[in-house]
């Protein structure tokens, strides 16, 4: 007998404040998601389908008529399948030394794994001139020729960016394996490389198919290496912007990038579908594995890993170099001059990216908290699709995400026209196109809550501001601080979703890395970016500083 | 009647978790939700609480319905097997957190809580952070939580399962002694017999998601109602009609009216006697030793029965012995086990 009775007093409780401030929780940061993403991305696809006088495929018809459009699909899709191929092998070999072999030096090898997410990805391009190119240090040392700018550069400095995502996904997977696992095999009397090919390769499959489309989706989007070093090798990223920035065709760039859209979207769908799958595998009280010492697996698997690292470190370290080199390849002697930097605005745009990133930071933690505190206070029929739409950013690329902006900002035609031009849009399009992961962590965070201590601190009087205030917040604090840090460095290094919106009075610093470096000034690009990774990496100590005095203040002073 | 229940019903999809079930608690009782788990009493509990909304029925606090209360403004106290001490928060602040919100002053509160904390005998730990104390000791402080605000009621949630044997036992003591010497009503879940019957003055054992028994920790255990009721308290033999007429013949005269296959007649293990005998119809079949008493499983003309004993009892394996059940001891009751079932889909 369950009839639903609507008393009067459940009428009276849909208004409690309580509720009421959910709903608002909930309510800004999903008019964020329609304002500053599902709007846009209507437009983008609204101005593909724009023909003279009204609506029509003509766009369409005319970009899939065009031997460019094709030659630059398919560069795109060799480029991601050879990039992701190459990465997802080397990440293999790494992320199995790590976790499955026995090595002295491991932390050097993670240290380094991450060094490619602290710059700009056009970095890994530059890095690999100054090694690789006309006066690169390796050609001249060994007198060879090689013609970097096209596949073979840009392979390279795309596999270097994505190595280490690969690496962090297929660890992930390979840490979930029980050490009791490899124990039963043991005793079972299972020998290494049968434990190998039986418990390690099927746990980690998921993980390598994750692994695998991340990769691609990173390899297709990414703008900045494309630009540096991709020469006359036409990728659909570059194609955009030619029509965008080159042909000031805003249709046929929209129908470019909804079909830069269509792999992105396939994909992205495909790895949330695989992270599921891998996340059932996952039981509590698990045990670490410890692998012990075997000489030939191990030498082999740390000679490998550390040479791949050396790849990392060298493409870098050579930026950091160059950058303080007086006259590149000619006079090698150390100097300061490249950092004086007056062409591009100077460091304007290096403080104004800071600025920008701050602003990001701050505002995406706060509505993410809120949409995170709000959510659970919704029925599962609203939370559901919700979440859906907060998940979905991360399958829009970044130039597409950026041209959405301004087709939609750029016009007069809705007083959001206000915002172009702003340091605020620019803060805004860096938290929407980062929303997904940033939204996902702390996701993560809110499942550790466990529903009881908010119950608690409901049946002793407190309401949903003082809960999330005094409970909430502090539980996830850990959370909060290390998805504010993550926008901030994504913030500071993005260049494919802001390429579109800076303007002459107000740009970014990937951009001005890009503008020098399009203007022949190498070095000063690579000084510019040296002083971008500088801010990252201290963004980072910041990170991991206010993470050790959150562990104190919760471990303070007395018996254990 | 201080708490009332009335008809209260919930479901959950197509899982009816509640299907109209009344509860009352009097003034300073203790009473305890008994019961496996899935049948309904944490729902039950969430309920009282305020933390999740009936599909239909009313709660009632001296008369006054519950319903336009959220959870926070209905002065309960709550405890969770999980502890849920706020990590954050020393052991003093968390105590504190429900006067703080009521705006104690501060002088009273510190007062209140070194009060709290004497009487769950931890006076030392104020300071400490819930992750620095055992899980006994943090349900102690969860306790004293709960009842720092003067809660109008007390609920707790399976409060003992998450702890080791001793402690369990030793925590029990506490909370009987804190509730009866505040006479704050408290209204227990637990799936643990033995925990219901040591702390509760009212049991009420629930099963797919309606009450099946309530009465005294005496009343359930010696005259239960149903086969349900008797194989949940504790061990019991239940003997059909026929076995009964076969082997204790004398038992019948107690047999209410009613089809030979509606009743059951349940024994409990140490109201049989037994005592070795060469021409007894029984045989030893099995003993276990369990310290204070032993237990025996024994062949009867019956069927296989478990008897316990205290003391000085010789039987060994494979003796024959004679079975002797006062007419008083046995309890005739409905044959349920399959009516539930049947009636609320799993």
């Amino acid at each position: 007998m369950s009839v639903t009775q609507t008393t009067p007093a459940a009428t009276r409780q849909r208004l409690d404040a309580d509720r009421l401030l959910a709903l608002v929780c909930v309510g800004l940061p999903l008019l964020g998601l329609v304002l500053f993403f599902l709007y846009p991305m209507v437009i983008v696809f609204l101005r593909s389908v724009t023909v003279e006088g009204g609506y029509g495929l003509a766009n369409y018809t005319q970009v899939l008529g065009s031997s460019g459009f094709w030659r630059a699909t398919l560069h795109s899709l060799l480029m991601g399948g050879a990039t992701t191929a190459l990465s997802v092998f080397l990440g293999f070999i790494i992320a199995h030394g790590l976790h499955r072999c026995a090595f002295p030096g491991k932390w050097l090898i993670r240290g380094v794994i991450i060094l490619p997410l602290l710059a700009p990805s056009l970095v890994q391009a530059l890095g690999l001139i100054f090694l690789l190119g006309r006066n690169g240090v390796i050609s001249r040392a060994l007198g060879v020729e090689i013609e970097i700018y096209g596949f073979t550069g840009l392979l390279i400095a795309n596999t270097l960016y994505a190595v280490p995502q690969a690496v962090m996904i297929i660890g992930a997977a390979l840490v979930l394996l029980d050490a009791r696992v490899y124990e039963a095999a043991e005793v079972l009397g299972a020998s290494p490389s049968r434990q190998f090919r039986d418990l390690t390769l099927p746990a980690a499959r998921f993980g390598i198919l994750n692994a695998a489309f991340v990769c691609f989706t990173i390899t297709i989007t990414d703008f900045g290496n494309a630009a540096v070093i991709g020469g006359d090798y036409s990728v659909l990223a570059t194609e955009i912007y030619s029509q965008v920035i080159g042909q000031r065709n805003f249709n046929m760039g929209a129908v470019v990038g909804i079909m830069l859209l269509l792999p992105t979207v396939i994909s992205y769908a495909i790895e949330r579908q695989a992270m599921k799958r891998q996340q059932t595998g996952q039981s509590a009280g698990q045990v670490l594995y410890r692998p012990s010492f075997a000489p030939l697996r191990d030498l082999i698997m740390a000679a490998l890993s550390l040479l791949i690292c050396a790849a990392i470190v060298a493409v870098i370290g050579i930026v950091v170099y160059a950058s303080f080199v007086t006259l590149w390849p000619y006079n090698m002697s150390l100097s300061t001059k490249h950092y004086n930097i007056t062409l591009a605005g100077g460091y304007s745009s290096l403080w104004m990216t800071i600025v920008i990133s701050l602003m990001a930071a701050a505002g995406g933690t706060l509505a993410l908290f809120l949409l995170g505190i709000g959510l659970r206070r919704m029925p599962r029929a609203v939370a559901q699709p919700i979440q859906m739409l907060a998940a979905m950013p991360a399958a829009v690329p970044g130039m597409v995400l950026g041209l959405a902006y301004i087709l939609t900002f750029n016009s007069t035609a809705t007083p959001l026209y206000l915002l172009y031009g702003t340091a605020a849009l620019i803060a805004i399009i860096n938290f929407y196109h980062y929303h997904t992961q940033g939204f996902l962590a702390l996701m993560t965070g809110f499942r550790q809550l466990p529903p009881a201590l908010e119950e608690a601190a409901g049946s002793l009087g407190a309401g949903l501001r003082r809960t999330a205030i005094d409970i909430v917040a502090p539980f996830i604090a850990p959370m909060l601080v290390s998805v504010f840090f993550f926008l901030f460095m994504r913030s500071m290094v993005t260049l494919s979703a802001v390429i579109f919106l800076t303007t002459p009075k107000l740009s970014v610093a990937a951009v001005t890395i890009m503008r020098l470096d399009d203007a022949g000034l190498t070095s000063q690009a690579a000084a510019f970016s040296t002083c971008v990774m500088a801010v990252v990496c201290l963004a980072l100590l910041a990170m991991k500083l206010s993470m050790i005095v959150m562990g104190h203040r919760r471990r303070p002073k007395g018996a254990s | 009647m201080y708490l009332t229940v009335r008809d209260a019903t919930k479901t959950f999809g197509t899982f009816t978790a509640l299907d109209r079930v009344s509860i009352e608690i009097e003034r300073g009782e203790f009473v305890c939700l008994l019961g496996p788990s899935g049948c309904g009493k944490t729902t039950l509990l969430r309920l009282i609480a305020g933390l999740a909304e009936p599909d239909g029925g009313e709660i009632l606090l001296e008369g006054e319905s519950l319903s336009n209360l959220p959870a926070r403004k209905r002065g309960f106290g709550i405890v969770f097997q999980s502890y849920s001490l706020f990590p954050n928060m020393t052991v003093a602040e968390n105590i504190g957190y429900g006067l703080k919100i009521r705006g104690t002053a501060r002088s009273e509160m510190s007062q209140r809580v070194s009060e709290l904390l004497d009487l769950v005998k931890l006076p030392h730990v104020a300071d400490n952070f819930p992750g620095q104390l055992s899980g006994g000791q943090q349900q102690r402080i969860a306790l004293a939580r709960a009842i720092a605000v003067d809660p109008r009621v007390l609920l707790l949630d399976e409060p003992l399962s998450a702890l080791d044997a001793k402690v369990r036992t030793e925590l029990r003591a506490e909370i009987r002694h804190v509730q009866r010497s505040l006479g704050i009503p408290t209204l227990m879940v637990t799936h643990d017999q033995e925990e219901a019957l040591a702390l509760a003055d009212k049991i009420i054992c629930m099963n797919h998601g309606i009450v099946v028994q309530a009465g005294t920790p005496e009343d359930l255990y010696h005259r239960p109602k149903t086969r349900f009721v008797a194989e949940f308290m504790g061990i019991s033999n239940l003997l059909s009609c026929d076995a009964i007429r076969r082997a204790f013949p004398h038992l019948l005269t107690m047999r209410p009216e009613g089809a030979d296959d509606s009743l059951v007649a349940c024994i409990r293990p140490e109201q049989i006697d037994v005592t070795p005998a060469q021409d007894g119809n029984a045989t030893v079949r099995a003993i276990s030793f369990l310290g204070n008493l032993r237990r025996l499983e024994v062949d009867s003309v019956a069927g296989p029965l478990v008897v316990e004993t205290h003391g000085t009892n010789s039987c060994r394996e494979g003796d024959c012995v004679s079975l002797g059940i006062a007419p008083e001891a046995c309890t005739w009751l409905a044959d349920d086990i399959a009516r539930p079932m049947a009636e609320t889909p799993a």
